[in-house]
């Protein structure tokens, strides 16, 4: 019996658990089994193929037989995915159904997610975009959340390890507070772009810049994958590799080293704790598709479960030495839960550019770094938003009539129209302690685990900051030339920028936080948690490239500590 | 900004075509218990009807109209499918008065008079559709600027972080002719008759050119 059990164990023992296959869960594989380790890696959701699986990726727009709306049905069942845009029939399998790992909302959060080998990398924005110091000292300098364990030399040659390996393209700058990167050739901006860019630049005297997007889309051939063919399908997986995605970046790099073994339907419900050690000694894995429950153990483990997966997961991790979750002497597990505010901004008409157009669909837009609250800017609210937006020509015409119709109508809707352009602000939002999730203990999900209860909303300093996310866009579009300027703001709930941030900070002090400057688990030491859960506060970019350079960090760190023998 | 300024700013992002009715169901969906026995939602001279409706409204000029692009079953497929019961039925009863309508003034069915008298008689429908959505979002506007009062009288905290939140919309009535109008304009522009013809189709692109000269019947990309 005892042979047994230990044949078992010695068949489940690994160097490395990696828990999740998204961008960070992806980047923490290929760092660990590139540097000689056994790693596993665990995902809940099924295994998606590279291209094989990608089965709307080169289906033309009459091949869908909804034409990308949604049915009746897949709206009963998605309750949360359909809330917004991201969820259509275009690449629906890659959403979760609702129904199947419900949440409670305290108050409203739109929880976008993805069970499937590669997580949201698939589904992501790509806009990648450095934190720079002003980021990394907002917290200390204005009291709210604790103060960052690192600065921005710790993470530079980290940015430049994981922006070389993802490819992103982009102009390098030289913009205060906006570090440019090692960047592929940039995509063009359109006609009407570019006269927007010169005249913000010329009339703020480049206090305020305008660039193109900084995306992980190859503008050329990298790392043996395709470039990028402008057809703006990118959400359905893409057939040339030609964005980063665990599936055409990290995954075939860490499956090339021999010392992967990747497992789909694997839920990971707990981490476990050995007291003797002080450290976790493997994983409870409920098999997704049977319900069996099965353990596995390693020397390291790495939490990459999407931010608030990881922390539902260390929250799970009970023990007597832990009774409020895995590492949580703090008490700050499950807090300081953030979000991007956004869905507020500009957008005009463009003049004089009626004979000119585009050729092919880029999938990127134009941004406008943060110039609030940076030197001698002070605004009434803290911190400050960046803007993202573009140009286009669609089949707009000021003359057709409302509900118009008929022959008339019809080749007037061929006809290319009036350019607009439009600007949108991405706002960060603070860490509010009582921002914050826990276990909901009265109700279950498909697989028998409590569900997790999100309480988190936006509050006065983010409301102040989008008049001035509405207002300076109409100022900008304005100065640019631009008429029949308006503003809108639609509204935003946490959650829907799909940027969830927070919940297991980063910190220098125990008492304080849950992570040390490593990523590594303050009481805890052989566990990592480099996914968005990590972050102590939320700055204004797009955070994917901030939690690959983390992780790529983390994971060096961790093996060189494990080589030490000290975890 | 108001309410409809915000469904205006929406509608801009998606193209501009859509009325505030279809994107109503685009992108809040409706809570409804939906496609039950929708299969019988039309009768046979109703299905011919829609195609012909469609074929007003997207008729064929230079490129083949909606007829030829296989609208009408599309129409019919996308109201069983993707659409609430309440719309459905608003739907149904919209094919209806068309009928009657005809039957009204020209003593026969839509489907035996011509396209000149099939175009009065949507013409009207719609001249009428845009008045009871303008009286609608007029009301809308009012009770908003109404409720708007009322809070203003709560204290700052008790509001605190409820203005940003994501405007929940309203049930809007469904209008037969904006439904009809939406669903031609999509299952055309998006068929392949519709997109290549009409439209000019890239599959794949290759590559991107932001600012080049706009040739001599130049159409719109398809997207």
């Amino acid at each position: 019996m005892s042979n047994l059990n230990t044949k078992a164990t010695a068949q489940n023992t690994y160097d490395a658990i990696v828990v999740g296959s998204g961008i960070s869960g992806g980047w923490a594989a290929k760092e660990l089994t590139e540097k000689g380790l056994k790693v596993l890696m665990l995902e809940r959701g099924r295994n998606i193929e590279h291209i094989k699986d990608y089965t709307t990726a080169m289906k033309k727009p009459w091949e869908f037989e909804h034409r990308g709306w949604l049915t009746e049905e897949q709206k009963r069942t998605h309750p949360v995915q359909k809330r917004d845009y991201p969820y259509q029939e275009y690449n629906e399998s890659f959403w979760v159904n609702d129904l199947e790992c419900p949440y409670t909302e305290v108050k409203r959060f739109d929880w976008y997610r993805g069970f499937h080998v590669g997580g949201k990398s698939l589904m992501w924005g790509r806009q990648s975009y450095r934190l720079s110091d002003l980021n990394f000292e907002d917290n200390l300098k204005d009291g709210h959340g604790n103060d960052w364990p690192i600065r921005y030399k710790d993470i530079a040659p980290w940015y430049d390890y994981v922006e070389k390996f993802a490819g992103i393209s982009g102009q390098a700058e030289n913009y205060p507070h906006f570090p440019d990167g090692q960047f592929l050739p940039p995509m063009e901006m359109n006609c009407v772009e570019k006269s927007v860019k010169k005249r913000i630049e010329d009339h703020w005297k480049k206090a305020r810049i305008m660039t193109i997007g900084r995306t992980a889309n190859l503008t050329v051939e990298h790392g043996g994958r395709g470039k990028c063919q402008y057809r703006n399908l990118c959400s359905r997986g893409c057939p040339f590799g030609a964005y980063f995605s665990t599936q055409s970046s990290t995954l075939p790099a860490a499956v090339a080293t021999g010392n992967l073994t990747v497992r789909p339907y694997s839920l990971v419900n707990q981490i476990l704790y050995d007291k003797e050690s002080q450290k976790a000694k493997g994983v409870l894995v409920i098999d997704s598709e049977s319900m069996e429950h099965i353990e596995y153990y390693a020397k390291i483990i790495f939490v990459n479960g999407s931010t608030l997966g990881s922390t539902f997961l260390l929250l799970n991790s009970v023990s007597n030495e832990f009774p409020n979750g895995l590492g949580n002497g703090s008490g700050q597990l499950g807090h300081n839960l953030m979000d991007h505010h956004f869905r507020c901004g500009a957008s005009g008409r463009a003049e004089g550019f009626d004979d000119k157009y585009t050729y092919g669909r880029r999938a990127n837009g134009i941004y406008i770094p943060r110039y609030r609250n940076v030197g001698g800017d002070k605004r009434d609210y803290v911190r400050g938003f960046g803007y993202q937006g573009g140009a286009g020509r669609g089949n707009w015409h000021a003359e057709v009539a409302e509900m118009a119709f008929g022959g008339e109508f019809k080749d007037q809707m061929t006809v290319p129209g009036a350019w607009n352009m439009g600007l949108g602000g991405f706002g960060e939002s603070l860490p509010y302690y009582e921002n914050r999730v826990y276990i909901d203990k009265t109700k279950k999900d498909k697989w028998g685990q409590n569900v997790l209860a999100i309480d988190c909303e936006f509050k006065e300093n983010e409301q102040k900051m989008r008049i001035d996310m509405m207002n300076d866009a109409a100022e900008m579009l304005e100065a640019a030339g631009m008429k029949d300027v308006k503003t809108f703001d639609n509204g935003s709930s946490p959650g829907m920028a799909i940027h969830e941030m927070g919940t297991a900070r980063m910190g220098n002090d125990p008492k304080n936080s849950v992570l040390n400057k490593w990523n590594q688990m303050h009481e805890v030491k052989n566990v990592f948690v480099t996914d968005g859960s990590c972050m102590p506060s939320a700055a204004c970019q797009n955070p994917s490239l901030t939690y690959m350079a983390l992780t790529a960090r983390a994971a060096d760190y961790a093996v060189s500590e494990l080589k030490k023998n000290n975890i | 900004m108001d309410r409809r300024d915000a469904v205006k700013s929406v509608a801009f992002l998606l193209g501009g075509a859509l009325s505030a009715t279809t994107i109503g169901v685009f992108l809040e969906g409706c809570h409804s218990s939906g496609t039950k026995n929708s299969a019988n939602l039309f009768s046979a001279e109703q299905e011919k009807l829609i195609t012909e409706i469609a074929d007003i409204i997207i008729p064929t000029t230079s490129t083949p109209g909606a007829k030829a692009a296989g609208v009408g079953p599309f129409i019919s497929m996308m109201l069983k499918d993707c659409y609430p019961e309440e719309a459905q039925k608003a739907f149904v009863k919209g094919l209806e008065d068309v009928e009657a309508r005809s039957k009204k003034e020209f003593n026969k069915s839509f489907l035996d008079i011509d396209a000149k008298e099939r175009s009065k008689i949507l013409g009207v429908i719609r001249d009428e559709t845009v008045a009871a959505q303008k009286a609608e979002s007029d009301k809308t506007e009012a009770e908003r600027k109404a409720k708007e009062n009322t809070i203003s009288k709560k204290s700052e905290k008790e509001e605190a972080g409820k203005p940003m939140a994501a405007k929940e919309r309203g049930k809007k009535p469904a209008y037969f002719f904006a439904i009809a109008r939406d669903l031609t304009l999509l299952g055309y522009f998006t068929s392949e008759i519709g997109a290549t013809q009409a439209y000019a189709y890239l599959d794949i692109p290759g590559r991107y050119d932001g600012c080049v000269d706009l040739k001599p019947g130049q159409k719109v990309w398809a997207t």
